[in-house]
């Protein structure tokens, strides 16, 4: 898949500050991540790739356009769903999505048209006509959601958008991300901090820490990866480790017979039984260990080092 | 996006000129000021002086009229003073206006937060400032200059005898002198909208600038023994630009009072106002393109 986003050498620096520091690689998928504590550069990041911030160094492509040489007509491309709250309060529901379609090009009529079909599509569509003062904390959510699809982006750059909601708002802002993710018309970009929440909804996610890449990691070949990663609770057997080592897998001890085992594309479950038969060994607990995507965020934040996509198949290091 | 789909779909329809997106602004800013009805009333009133014209100049002009009504030939007579007067009214009228709806329009952005949405789309902030200070240059032109031109043209058309070829040089003061004050309120009213979020804040702070700060630069006068402090009075500078562009000596007696400072410190200080008004909007929509939560 072509790279949506690219980032080289990226450097933005604010004041004295420098928030985002030498950021260098390629975002593809229908859905990215991006991650990070409090204060990493997330919301930095989406703002530079809107042209807000100028970078001092380096540059970012979005569709293979320079940002800050194509600034009209990338934002034509892009909707955007701001963190915080962003609407007039006195004007209704669709007018003001409709003022906002009508801004980024597109022809009255049209506007309106769209305004509706994006309120309809977000659930608002009895609540259109209500002005958006009025509207509660989950309702804003969407109104900005529906404001930044509106003219039909081919880029949606979603910054925090679950924040505040309660979780059945969640699971509907979440789900909706997911829709629009699944036509392949559009790339959405999710800027949070909630890990859960990325891993519901992303392909690609790019964790980032004081203003550098922490981790930029391929989710489906992480999870690909991890389906044949093992954790093993066995009685003491002279010998399995290294038979089942023998058998071509990776594997380490950790003590109190925990094991953790790869276990290569061409090995069965069912020779590790019947390895530790031959060793006489009990296997006490099996489980599928899935390296979620905490684990792989905690690492991320606890090295310092860029973690890059992991080739397909292959979980060295995991261990 | 069909809503009995309910499913996204791209927009692949014809998008409108870059050049024409600040049209919008200025389309929803009428729209949005007219929905109430105490301003759409008082901005019908500001055509009343209009109106008032349209007759005195048919009556100056008509004999008949004269006769019916009674009016001798001592009647005054439609020249600059009369178009200077006249603007003079629609000016203060025109100030009440966008003291009125000006900072609405844009602190209304600046509250909730939504001046990122405009411009994370492909519209500067020159658009943005363009777009909504149109607003207010369209409701101002509509009640200054456009019937004045009016009233010149019917005075012109009613007099005949070569009287347009002699005065054909206040049309273009009357259009100079009307965009000046318009570039003068609108951008102070909007400077001041995003300084003062709180609308009627805004308009007390017009206010004060039209008239506490004149009043201040008397007083500086007064105790400094010179005439520099009246340089703050901008309705005194607008009216002395305004004399000059009118070839109102200030000797005249209509003018009196005009020459409290020379010609140019009144240009500086209008040009001035705007340029810190440029300044402070830039500033303020620069800083509100990233919104922090």
């Amino acid at each position: 898949m072509p790279a949506i986003i690219e980032m080289q050498n990226l450097t933005v620096r604010l004041g004295n500050r420098t928030i985002l520091d030498r950021l260098t690689g390629a975002l593809s998928g229908h859905c990215i991540g991006l991650l990070g504590p409090n204060g990493s550069g997330k919301s930095t990041l989406i703002n530079t790739l809107l042209g807000f911030y100028q970078p001092v160094a380096g540059g970012a492509r979005i569709f293979g356009k320079e940002v800050q040489s194509n600034l009209r007509e990338l934002r034509a491309m892009i909707g955007y769903m701001p963190e915080s709250d962003a609407f007039i309060a006195d004007m209704s529901g669709v007018r003001f999505v409709r003022y906002m379609a009508e801004l980024s090009g597109l022809p009255r009529s049209e506007a309106m048209e769209r305004a509706h079909e994006a309120f309809f599509y977000v659930g608002l569509g009895e609540a259109r006509y209500r002005k958006l003062g009025t509207y509660s904390l989950g309702m804003k959510q969407l109104a900005k959601l529906a404001q930044a699809i509106a003219h039909g982006p081919r880029l949606v750059l979603l910054d925090e958008p679950t924040n505040g909601l309660d979780p059945e708002a969640r699971v509907r802002m979440l789900q909706l991300v997911r829709e629009i993710r699944d036509t392949g018309e559009v790339t959405v970009l999710i800027s949070s901090h909630l890990l859960r929440d990325i891993e519901e909804c992303c392909d690609q996610v790019l964790i980032l820490k004081e203003g550098r890449i922490a981790a930029l990691c391929n989710l489906e070949e992480e999870r690909k990866a991890n389906l044949k990663f093992l954790e093993l609770e066995v009685t003491q057997g002279n010998g399995f480790l290294e038979s089942v080592r023998g058998l071509g897998c990776e594997c380490a001890a950790f003590g109190a017979g925990r094991v953790r085992i790869i276990l290569p594309d061409n090995i069965d479950l069912r020779q590790i039984y019947r390895t530790a038969a031959a060793h006489d060994v009990q296997i006490r607990r099996m489980n599928y260990r899935r390296d979620t995507l905490e684990d792989i965020f905690l690492k991320a934040m606890a090295g310092s080092q860029q973690v890059s996509a992991v080739p397909q198949g292959s979980a060295n290091g995991r261990l | 996006m069909a809503v009995y789909k309910r499913t996204y779909k791209a927009y692949q329809g014809p998008l409108t000129p870059a050049w024409s997106r600040f049209t919008v602004l200025s389309r929803y800013g009428l729209s949005t000021l007219f929905d109430s009805r105490p301003f759409t009333a008082y901005t019908v009133l500001c055509f009343i002086p209009f109106l008032v014209g349209l007759v005195l100049i048919y009556v100056f002009n008509s004999s008949t009229a004269q006769a019916i009504l009674k009016i001798g030939s001592d009647h005054p007579i439609v020249n600059k003073f009369w178009f200077l007067g006249f603007l003079s009214v629609e000016a203060w009228m025109g100030f009440l206006l966008a003291a009125w709806g000006g900072p609405g329009m844009i602190s209304k952005d600046f509250a909730n937060h939504s001046v990122q949405l405009y411009l994370c789309r492909p519209l500067s902030r020159a658009e943005y400032l363009l777009g909504k200070a149109s607003v207010l240059g369209i409701l101002l032109s509509s009640i200054s200059w456009v019937p004045a031109l009016l009233l010149f043209f019917l005075q012109a058309e009613l007099q005949g005898h070569g009287w347009i070829w002699d005065n054909l040089w206040m049309a273009g003061a009357i259009v100079l002198s009307c965009l000046i004050g318009i570039a003068m309120v609108s951008l102070l009213s909007m400077a001041v909208a995003v300084w003062v979020k709180w609308r009627i804040a805004a308009t007390a702070l017009m206010f004060g600038v039209f008239f506490i700060l004149p009043a201040l630069g008397a007083v500086i006068s007064l105790i400094l023994r010179t005439q520099w402090g009246h340089v703050v009075n901008f309705p005194l500078m607008v009216m002395i630009i305004w004399a000059h562009l009118f070839r109102v000596h200030p000797t005249n007696p209509n003018a009196t009072g005009f020459d409290v400072v020379p010609l140019w410190a009144a240009w500086a200080s209008a040009l001035s106002l705007c340029a810190i008004c440029f300044c402070l909007l830039d500033r303020k929509l620069r800083a509100r393109e990233v919104e922090r939560s």
